[in-house]
This record gives structure tokens, C-alpha cells and sequence, in this order.
């Protein structure tokens, strides 16, 4: 269930990471198995015994939606589906930061920074045979823009104003505005055109149980909420990458069942919630190892900044320092090294982290909380065991969703050590959708909460415009539901935006981060890990990390 | 029994637009929408809303119920935008599974359930009755999710006998269609039975409260006395008239053969229509919902009025004009 939230709440940004293996510089060999009905292993496959069971590597998860599109996708498992199919104009590095894609030879960014001008390599064809020219980048992007499109892409699409095709390798993307962070709207994977062309929307739509792209993998077959069978393209143009397993399976297995599957043999892969029953459960198998690092994304805790009792930023430090958080992600997790402790907005996977020396960890005090309270006027005069000043009660309503745990514990241990303090707290529990309805549907004014919880994943990019702590998000429908107003921090967020050198970004971000940690206008909870379950018999997997997808490692992966 | 029929068939109409009237109402006053889980900073509130606008106008919610009946006489059942897909075609994936998994389990607990309750009353308060008794209480007392989990523990990771999860296993997606069917119903025993057992415990007490009511009437004993042997006056005279109730209880169960088993599915990674009811509520996902909902409705209201036929079947006391 927890998995499945995320997935929900995940930001689109999240790179839809286009395939790894950058390409041997153009060169055209065609593949040799081109057209046989049986893609026996070569000799690439391995240590020259050429072995007859085709390679398939099976991944188990719970969630697929099947939308196999990827501008229609909004599933991270899905999307890795779509990654293998598809290859986009750019890619995301093991740093983070975003580079030509496998079918871009080169990016050209013009003197005003409006104008991305894209060389595409000249030999990419879809699974098909046909060349991928700059016509079928036109229409992808183009149907975004679509006024009938009901995908989850406008926001990409509303970056750009028009995309160009110059010739068939050329194409132009015109902005709306220069930003260091406008790479990341060219991840998607691109269609074909003569496959997708459509007369209606739900045309367009129908093919994603026929997708067609430029990746190394192919649809075979699908079944909703069962499995997604994809094969070798043997007419892969990058013929020095391709890859050497035969297949992929994505198939669905519960929370309940992984594990158990994995075990038993029944998948090779997973990635099991990062808690620490979960990591002794796969050490104990003998036959399976672990991979795990801290992932880019954050949970958080908003306050309602607009409400009296939480207007004082002191009121809220004090309420941070009265968090055991430590003791919440040992309960939570089950150990320290699944999660970090969350210090300001940027995570700590990014080039723009500031450090933790930088930042106030807020440990937990309740003594100094209590007197902080004091100091901001907070005092108990009618004896009822709750603070007040000027006959407001300092007494608190924190929304929590039951679809994943950790927001009811940590309310639970807020409950009894804010209590301690003399400050009373209502846990309202309610659905995701109700919660983010109350939070960022509702108008200012109207949003009726003091504090709420919720996960996030990140874009590799830092830029927090339209997120949580950009003031201009706070309206209706917006993301910014603390109602906070600094205006260094809106100064700070436009620099970020207006800078292109990436070190000196990093600086203005780092300001920004620092000001966040301190002013508290929303409390980043934890930096949270991901963890994987890997079969032995399967070699290539051990370098996924948090911008490394398994799927960019695709082509090296072998199996026993 | 025609007039009947007919007058009964002609009532399903206003129950079944009056139960949607009432859905479409419930749903308009519902907090949240299909744009509310969207979380990407660079869907601005103002994309936000025109796609809501897109996906689900705002207007009264009984102009949308009637354009959703006016869109159904046109056989079109609404969209799904999460799937892209229309809402037929995405139940359609999914009740299949779940047909063939509650009618499994359907049988199973009639097979083992009505001759336990047949033994259970002719043998009352002996050794056999007691622990098919407390065999019984535990089986409606056990949650599915526990039951499932133990199920799938002992039977599937311990002794392996079953796979963890699924309809069909990785290497038999593009098999021939027998090997696919054994597959699949290889793949259903252990829901099939985990799901079967609450089931197999309430028919076995329906069976056993009334088979104990009929052995005890008068025609029973005079069976006996004009000296037939146990066997007859159990199956032929008693069991007959004790299935009467258990008419009902079945014309009950036929909504639930498509209504879906959430936790059954969600244990043994099956695709079906519980999950997708769920789903669909939690994404604000209402052409869906009202699709899922609307098949339910008139699932069981048919159900009922085969259940009322059946009953005049099997008791010929009952008679219909």
C-alpha cells in the first residue's frame, strides 16, 4: 500500500530516465538475428557456451497500471516498462544532471537560451525497421499540446511554445522561458508517427496496447494486473548496446508475496519497502543479495503558517524540537541506515545539498521546546493543561492518511510528546485524495488544516518553483499549502532559475535551503532509502542507485 | 408466473435508476477529484483545472446522471482517463478472474458445505457435530487476510506445492490454450480455498439450522413410520425441502461472483474487480466507479428475482399470479 501511494504522489518530474548505454558513436552494423524467429543467445551471451533457455529477467511489483505510452504514463513501473521501449532526447547521469539521451548526438542551447536545437543520430529506427527522423520528435511533443490530450504531460508541454523540424536529423524547440532546468522536459520517448498518427485522442490512446519506440525491448504481449512481456528488439539500431538478455517480465506480485516470490524463485528482482524486516528477510535467503542507497525524494511534515498558533516561527521550532524523529525512524524503519534524517528541501542526493553542518537538525529537547513556547507568549493560564495567548488554544488538527504508515506514527509520537509541552494535538485521519484536497485543492482561506504529512519523490533538478515553498504556488490547486511568505527565499528561487552555471546555482540553492531549515515553514521529515532484492544468478544489477535506474544498466545484464 | 416475472422485471427499472440517483448524488458530495493526487509542480493549478474540466465537467450531478443514461442507451459506459480506456473495456480485463475465482469458491464451499451441514444435523451434538461445529465458527471467525497470508505461507513458500502469486505462470504466457487453463486453475486452488472457507462455513450451518427444523416435522416422521430406511427419508424427503432456504442464500451469493474478493485478490496478486472498486475510489476515478457500481446493481437485482423463480421451483407451497 505504501509503494503504491508513492507512486501516486509522485511527481511526473521524476525522470523517466531514458535507456543507459551510450552509444558507441553511430555505427550502423545491423543486427545480426534481424528477422530469425528464435533470438538464440550469441556468443555476446556469455562465456561462449551458447545456452538454449532464453534469458528472461522477471521483475515482480504491485501497481503496474499498463500504460505503455510514455507521455500517457504516470507509474514509475510502468515507466520502466516504457524506458525500455522508448528513448528519449535526454537522460539523467549518475549525478544527476541532464545529458544527450541515446538517440541525441548533440544539444545546441541559443545565445537568449530560448532555443534548444537537437542533433539526432542518423541511423535510430523503431522496432519496425523505419528511421526515427525529426518529424516523429515533432509529433510526440506536439501531442502534448494537443488541446484534446488528457495525459499527465501539459505541464511539460506548457514549457515550450513550438518544436521545429529543421531537417530530419534537426529539430528546434522554441521556450517560453529560459531555465537551467528546461533538459528535463526532453526525457520523454519518442513515438512513431507513422504508427501513432491519429484522427481522435482515443485513436492515440488505443495503441498502448501496441506501443512502438526506438529502445532495444518490444511488447510482446500484456495482461491488466498481471504481467507486461517484453521481448528483444532484433532490429535494434544501436546494435554495440544491445542487449543480452531475451526478455524482460514485469509481472504483479503483492507486498505480501514478494518476498516469498523471490525465494521461491518465481522472480529474479524486487524492490520491497525499505524497512528493516524486509532487509533481514532477504539476507536470510542464500541465494539473493541487497542494494540500497538514499533516494531522491522526501517526506514532510506543512504546517498551516496562515493559522495564529502557527504563525511564530518560533511556535514551530519548538514544535520540531519537541519530534522525537530519531526514535520515529527507528520505529518506523527499523534502522538508521534505511533512512536520514530530513534537514531542508533539497535532498541530500543533489548537487545543491548544503551540508549537514549547514543545518539545524532540531534534536530533540523537550526543555528547550517548552521554553521557546514561553518565549513566543505561549502560556498556560486557564490550568487546562494547553498553552494559549490572547484566548486562542494552542491546540492542533494534523490530516494523516492511512495509506501508508509512517504519517500515524509519527502523529502518534507527536501526540504524547507535544502533550508534554502543553500543546494538544487532533489526529484527523483521512483518505490521500481528501487530504490533498483539504491541503492544495481548497483556496487560501479555506484550507482547513494546521498540519499535514505527505511523501514526495524529486526531479534530479533542485528548481522549487510551483512546489512546496514557492509562495506562488499557495492558491487553489497549488502545491504550496503552508501559506508562508519570505521574500528572500521568492528572490532566491527566480536567481536559481536565472543562473546557468551549475556551481553557482548550487550556491543560491544552498541559501535557500539554509533559510527554509531555519524559518520551518514545512518540516522535511526524512530522506528515505530504496532497497533491492537481487537473485544471485543475475549479474549487471549492483550499480542501481538513486539516478541510476535498473533499466539504464539493461544492457550489460546477464544471467546464470 | 409470467405476470410475475414481467411485473418483477418491469420493478428492476426505477430501483436500478433510483440506486444510480442516488450513487451520482453521493459522488458529487464526495471530498476530492481525479486531479486532486496529481503531485507534479509543473501542473499549475490552471492546467490542473482545465484538465478537470477535460475529464469531469462541473455540472449538476443530475445533468451528469442524466448524460450517463443517455451515453449508456448509445451502449458507451464512460471513459476511464486513468487507463485510457473505456470503463467496459477495463472491467472486462478484470471480471473474468474474478468470475472464476468466486465461482470456484462458490463450489467448493457447496461441495463441502451442504453434505457437513446434512451429516452435522442428522448427527446432532455428537463428536462429529462438534467439530464440524467449532470447525464452522472458526472458518466465519478467521479474517480472509489472515487465512490468506497462512494459506499462502504454509502451502506456497514451506511446501511449495502452489505458486506465491498470480494467474498464470511467467513461462506459460504464450502456451496453448489448455496449458494456459491448467495453469490457471492451478493458480486459483489456494485463493479459490481461502476464499471458499467463510463461505463453506455459513453454508454448512444454513444446512445444518434447516435440515435440523425438517427432520423434527411431521412428514419426516411419518417417512419413518411407514418404514422407510434412513437413507431415503434423509436425502429424499428431508434434503429437499432443507435446500429451500439455501435457494435463497445462493441467489444472495450470484452479485457476489462479480462484486469481487479485495482481499483474497490483493494477498494472491490477482487481478480483479474488488481491487479495481477500491482503485477507483481512491483515484477519484468515478466513470469507473459508477461502471463497476452499475453492473453490481442490476447483478443483484437480477439475482434476487432468479433466486424469488427458484423459490417457487423447488417449494411448490409457493405459488406466483
Amino acid at each position: 500500500m505504501n509503494k503504491k501511494l508513492f507512486v501516486t504522489a509522485l511527481s511526473s518530474l521524476l525522470a523517466v530516465s531514458a535507456l543507459a548505454g551510450c552509444s558507441g558513436g553511430g555505427s550502423s552494423t545491423p543486427t545480426p538475428d534481424a528477422g530469425s524467429s528464435t533470438p538464440a543467445a550469441t556468443a555476446e551471451a556469455g562465456g561462449g557456451e551458447a545456452s538454449t533457455t532464453p534469458q528472461v529477467l522477471r521483475f515482480g511489483c504491485s501497481g503496474y497500471d499498463i500504460v505503455l505510452n510514455p507521455i500517457l504514463s504516470s507509474n514509475v513501473y510502468d515507466g520502466w516498462a516504457n524506458d525500455l521501449m522508448f528513448q528519449g532526447l535526454t537522460k539523467t547521469n549518475s549525478s544527476g544532471e541532464y545529458i544527450e539521451g541515446d538517440i541525441t548526438d548533440s544539444i545546441e542551447l541559443s545565445e537568449d537560451k530560448l532555443t534548444y536545437t537537437f542533433t539526432l543520430k542518423d541511423n535510430v529506427t523503431f522496432s519496425d525497421g523505419s528511421p526515427m527522423t525529426a518529424d516523429d520528435v515533432v509529433f510526440t511533443y506536439m501531442t502534448m499540446k494537443d488541446p484534446d490530450y488528457t495525459g499527465p504531460r501539459a505541464g511539460v508541454a506548457a514549457t515550450y511554445d513550438s518544436v521545429e523540424k529543421i531537417d530530419d536529423t534537426h529539430v528546434a524547440f522554441h521556450m517560453v522561458a529560459a531555465s537551467p532546468a528546461n533538459l528535463q522536459n526532453f526525457t520523454y520517448g519518442v513515438l512513431s508517427k507513422a504508427h501513432y498518427e491519429y484522427s481522435s485522442m482515443e485513436e492515440f490512446e488505443a495503441k498502448n496496447n501496441d506501443p512502438m519506440g526506438t529502445g532495444p525491448f518490444k511488447l510482446e504481449s500484456a495482461q491488466a494486473k498481471q504481467y507486461i512481456n517484453l521481448v528483444k528488439n532484433e532490429n535494434y539500431w544501436d546494435a554495440a548496446n544491445a542487449p543480452k538478455l531475451d526478455g524482460v517480465q514485469f509481472l504483479e506480485v503483492s507486498e505480501e508475496a514478494l518476498l516469498p516470490a523471490l525465494q521461491n524463485k518465481e522472480i529474479d528482482f524486487a524492490q520491497p519497502a525499505a524497512k528493516l524486516e524486509n532487509v533481514e528477510a532477504v539476507e536470510e535467503m542464500a541465494d539473493t543479495h541487497l542494494v540500497s542507497y538514499l533516494a531522491n525524494g522526501y517526506t514532510f511534515m506543512c504546517f498551516n503558517t496562515t493559522r495564529p498558533t502557527l504563525e511564530d516561527v518560533k511556535v514551530r521550532q519548538a514544535l520540531v524540537y519537541a519530534l522525537d524523529r530519531r526514535n520515529f525512524l527507528l520505529a518506523e524503519y527499523g534502522s538508521n541506515e534505511l533512512v536520514a534524517l530530513g534537514m531542508c528541501p533539497i535532498s541530500k542526493t543533489s548537487w545543491a545539498y548544503p551540508g549537514d553542518d549547514e543545518l539545524n537538525a532540531y534534536e530533540y529537547d523537550l526543555d528547550k521546546a517548552a521554553s521557546m513556547l514561553d518565549e513566543a507568549g505561549w502560556k498556560d493560564t486557564d490550568g487546562d493543561g494547553v498553552r494559549d495567548k490572547d484566548g486562542v488554544k494552542l491546540s492542533l488538527d494534523w490530516l494523516v492518511y492511512p495509506e501508508a504508515t509512517w504519517p500515524g506514527t509519527l502523529s502518534g509520537m507527536a501526540f504524547d510528546s507535544w502533550k508534554q509541552i502543553g500543546v494538544e494535538l487532533n489526529i484527523k485521519t483521512l483518505d490521500f485524495n481528501t487530504v490533498a484536497e483539504t491541503a492544495m485543492d481548497a483556496a487560501p482561506g479555506e484550507k482547513d488544516f494546521d498540519i499535514y504529512t505527505m511523501g514526495f519523490s524529486l526531479s534530479a533538478d533542485p528548481d522549487p518553483t510551483g512546489g512546496l515553498f514557492d509562495y506562488d504556488a499557495y492558491s487553489a490547486g497549488g502545491y504550496n499549502a503552508s501559506g508562508f511568505y519570505d521574500e528572500r527565499s521568492q528572490e532566491l528561487i527566480k536567481l536559481g532559475l536565472a543562473e546557468f552555471d551549475q556551481d553557482k546555482r548550487a550556491e543560491i540553492y544552498k541559501e535557500w535551503a539554509i533559510r527554509q531549515n531555519e524559518l520551518l515553514p514545512t518540516l522535511i521529515v526524512a530522506y528515505r532509502s530504496e532497497i533491492w532484492a537481487i537473485n544471485n544468478n543475475v549479474h549487471g544489477l549492483d550499480d542501481i542507485g538513486v539516478y541510476t535506474s535498473w533499466t539504464d544498466l539493461i544492457k550489460d545484464v546477464t544471467m546464470d | 408466473m409470467k405476470n410475475y416475472v414481467i411485473r418483477r422485471l418491469l420493478q428492476i427499472i426505477p430501483v436500478f435508476l433510483g440506486i444510480l440517483f442516488i450513487l451520482f448524488f453521493i459522488i458529487d458530495k464526495a471530498p476530492g477529484s481525479i486531479v486532486s493526487n496529481i503531485m507534479d509542480p509543473t501542473m499549475t493549478p490552471e492546467l490542473k483545472a482545465a484538465l478537470l474540466e477535460k475529464l469531469d465537467p462541473n455540472l449538476p450531478f443530475y445533468q451528469k446522471f442524466w448524460n450517463w443514461l443517455v451515453q449508456a442507451a448509445h451502449g458507451n459506459f464512460g471513459y476511464s482517463s486513468k487507463h485510457f480506456k473505456p470503463v467496459i473495456d477495463v472491467i472486462g480485463e478484470n471480471i473474468g478472474v474474478t468470475f472464476a475465482l468466486s465461482l470456484t469458491a462458490l463450489i467448493i464451499a457447496m461441495l463441502i458445505g451442504i453434505p457437513a451441514g446434512i451429516i452435522s444435523a442428522t448427527k446432532q451434538y455428537s463428536a462429529i457435530d462438534n467439530f464440524l461445529t467449532v470447525f464452522s465458527l472458526l472458518g466465519l471467525a478467521l479474517p480472509t487476510f489472515f487465512a490468506g497470508l497462512l494459506m499462502l505461507k504454509v502451502f506456497a513458500v514451506e511446501l511449495k506445492w502452489f505458486p506465491t502469486f498470480g494467474f498464470i505462470s511467467s513461462t506459460n504466457i504464450n502456451a496453448d490454450f489448455w496449458t494456459k487453463l491448467g495453469d490457471h486453475a492451478y493458480h486459483l486452488i489456494l485463493p479459490a480455498c481461502v476464499l471458499g472457507l467463510a463461505e463453506t462455513a455459513s453454508f454448512m450451518r444454513y444446512t445444518r439450522s434447516s435440515m435440523l427444523e425438517v427432520i423434527r416435522s411431521d412428514y419426516i416422521r411419518t417417512a419413518r413410520a411407514k418404514g422407510l430406511s434412513e437413507k431415503v427419508v434423509i436425502y429424499k424427503h428431508a434434503f429437499r425441502n432443507a435446500m429451500i432456504p439455501i435457494v435463497t442464500l445462493l441467489g444472495f451469493r450470484i452479485p457476489g461472483l462479480i462484486s469481487g474478493a479485495l482481499m483474497t485478490e490483493t494477498i494472491f496478486s490477482l487481478p480483479g474487480v474488488g481491487k479495481l472498486s477500491v482503485e477507483a475510489v481512491n483515484n477519484r476515478n468515478y466513470p469507473l466507479l459508477i461502471g463497476i457500481n452499475a453492473m453490481l446493481t442490476l447483478a443483484t437485482l437480477f439475482a434476487t428475482l432468479i433466486a424469488d423463480i427458484l423459490y417457487a421451483a423447488v417449494d411448490p407451497r409457493i405459488k406466483y399470479d
